[in-house]
């Protein structure tokens, strides 16, 4: 992607996007403080499970766990550092103003917004498997016995928590660009994937608690760490793909309407 | 060339631009002329697929801006200066735009160095002045070698060395054969730069000539009259605009010069000077958009 592109077209939209990325020294920052708080988290979730293991309660005691389970649980946080990344790629261009020179040179609202995404997802999914991959690590040392770790699993779960992050990135991407203001896409994000799960699935009424399942965020926990859910973790995907596509989707639809 | 065709906007139920129909020209600098807040510049977003037009259309060479393949290719434009990311050097800005492109980044240093930004080409745009910024905006119009290219306010915030600079810069594109259309309120920049002007108030086309055309149509191409009995004239004169201007100087104003001539033989009044004295291009703009100024104090301003 470093080579010049003679044709500009998508994969010149996406080699611009590429050098934006690249050339903000926030992208550098964003990405120590994904790992950084990664490692924090998985760290606090794996000593406390080793005490709960060894103090003289015995029924806190969670026994034997996947090491990689607790970087998945981890990445509830650590989602928001990763998301700040994807949604500034759109809501700082439009902060700054920046937006218009960015719809000069590649007018197609639709090709920006691709082109944001495949970059979005080019980072994001990578990074994903790292964070997945040195947690495991952490963990796995700081868990000693209590810890589990096989390759096949660490592989996996790694891999899914790349994907989850890169969709949840375009979904809040698209959202961005819909709301155009970083505080506000951030709010919404938290709400989205914090707040609003935590009321519905606990809700008495079932009508309500499918609706919580079909979040972004349940589909991801559900995709990503398959037990006690309602559906299978492919269907999670389905759900997470759809949340994205529909929120590029509409995120194109506004571009082409609003007044950049 | 740049054709806009019944071009209008809405902001909500304010208008900024008004059924405008206009031809720009290439091979000439057409001056963009207007007060602020007269719509210039909701003009050039709506030629850069920028702003949807409410009606009409905007077309370069005969096509929409989105239609080309390589905008930037075809159509340089420096809207607004400070509409980059601070946090990027000057030199990944210009990279970015030159890969969406298709353009070599070979021509990155070459623009940057047209602009005089080479030395700092690796620091933060946030960092530049407003000057500074302006040249990178320049060099992000010039990049893709465009044959039509549209400055909004390119002067501003630049030292008088800038000034000149960029206007001897419009000179050659345009003496190159490029279409260029430049927009500003001060028509003492324009009266130095362009060859054809025109003019809007209230987002409404006033003037669309020859910078020569405008100042000749002036009213206030005065004539004056010195005589030691100028008083015995104004009752016979009631549909021009006179000035005393000085103690027997009358400077009278839509009138032809010979009717005067005439009327001082008439009256038998003692010419010792009746000379036709040129507005400055300045006045004719003053004249034009003087019931047009959207934030002004002046006191033609209509009270709407
Ligand atoms: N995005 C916008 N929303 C609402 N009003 C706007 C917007 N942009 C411009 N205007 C209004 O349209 C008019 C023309 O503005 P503008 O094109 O910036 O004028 P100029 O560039 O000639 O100074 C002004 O009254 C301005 O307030
Ligand atoms: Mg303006």
């Amino acid at each position: 992607m470093t080579s010049r592109p003679r044709d500009g077209g998508l994969p010149g939209a996406v080699a611009a996007e590429w050098t934006k990325l690249w050339s903000l020294r926030s992208t550098w920052w964003t990405l120590a403080g994904a790992f950084a708080l990664c490692g924090l988290m998985t760290s606090i979730l794996a000593t406390d499970t080793v005490h709960d293991n060894t103090n003289e309660l015995t029924q806190d005691d969670p026994g034997v766990l996947v090491t990689s389970d607790l970087v998945v649980a981890a990445i509830d946080i650590v989602q928001f550092v990763v998301l700040g990344l994807a949604i500034l790629t759109i809501t700082g261009e439009y902060a700054t103003g920046s937006i218009r020179t960015t719809l000069q040179a590649v007018p197609p609202r639709g090709r920006v917004l691709a082109a944001k995404a495949a970059v979005v997802t080019a980072v994001v999914f990578p990074l994903g498997v790292l964070l997945g991959l040195t947690g495991t690590a952490v963990a796995s040392v700081l868990m000693g016995e209590w810890g589990r770790t096989t390759l096949a699993q660490t592989l996996g779960d790694s891999l899914a928590i790349g994907a989850y992050l890169a969709l949840i990135s375009v979904f809040m991407l698209g959202v961005g660009a819909l709301l155009r203001s970083t505080a506000a896409t951030l709010t919404l994000s938290f709400l989205l994937l914090m707040a609003l799960p935590m009321l519905l699935t606990n809700a008495g009424v079932p009508l309500v608690r499918h609706v919580g399942d079909a979040l972004p965020s349940a589909a991801g926990r559900y995709f990503m760490n398959g037990e006690d859910s309602p559906y299978a973790p492919a269907a999670g995907l389905a759900i997470l793909v759809a949340w994205a596509v529909a929120a590029t989707v509409a995120a194109r639809t506004s571009m082409r309407r609003r007044d950049a | 060339m740049i054709e806009l065709r019944e071009l209008t906007k809405r902001y909500g139920d304010k208008t900024a631009v008004h059924d405008l129909t206009l031809t720009v020209e290439p091979g000439k600098i057409t001056g963009f002329l207007g007060p602020n807040g007269a719509g210039k510049s909701t003009t050039m977003r709506m030629i850069l697929g920028l702003d949807r037009p409410t009606s009409g259309t905007a077309l370069i060479d005969g096509r929409p801006y989105a239609a080309f393949p390589h905008p930037l290719r075809e159509v340089g434009a420096l809207l607004d200066a400070k509409a980059l990311h601070p946090g990027r050097s000057a030199r990944a800005h210009l990279v970015a735009l030159a890969r969406s492109n298709g353009i070599p980044t070979a021509r990155v240093d070459e623009a940057l160095e047209t602009v005089g930004l080479a030395a700092v080409a690796r620091r933060r745009a946030g960092t530049f002045s407003l000057g500074m910024g302006q040249r990178l905006g320049i060099a992000g119009a010039l990049l893709g070698d465009p044959r039509v290219l549209l400055f909004d306010e390119p002067v501003n915030g630049l030292d008088p060395d800038g000034v000149l600079w960029v206007r001897r810069l419009m000179r050659t594109l345009a003496a190159e054969g490029r279409t260029v259309f430049v927009s500003s309120h001060l028509m003492s920049e324009m009266e130095l730069t362009a060859d054809r002007l025109v003019v809007i108030g209230k987002g409404r086309l006033i003037a669309d000539a020859p910078v020569a055309e405008v100042i000749a149509r002036s009213s206030r191409n005065a004539v004056r009259l010195r005589s030691p009995r100028a008083d015995l004239l104004p009752p016979h004169l009631p549909d021009a605009d006179i000035r005393r201007t000085g103690p027997d100087t009358l400077t009278i104003s839509g009138v032809p010069i010979e009717r005067l001539g005439m009327l001082c033989h008439e009256l038998g009044v003692p010419v010792l000077e009746l000379s036709p004295q040129a507005a400055s291009l300045e006045e004719a703009y003053m004249e034009l958009t003087g019931g047009s100024v959207e934030y002004g104090v002046r006191g033609k301003a209509d009270a709407r």
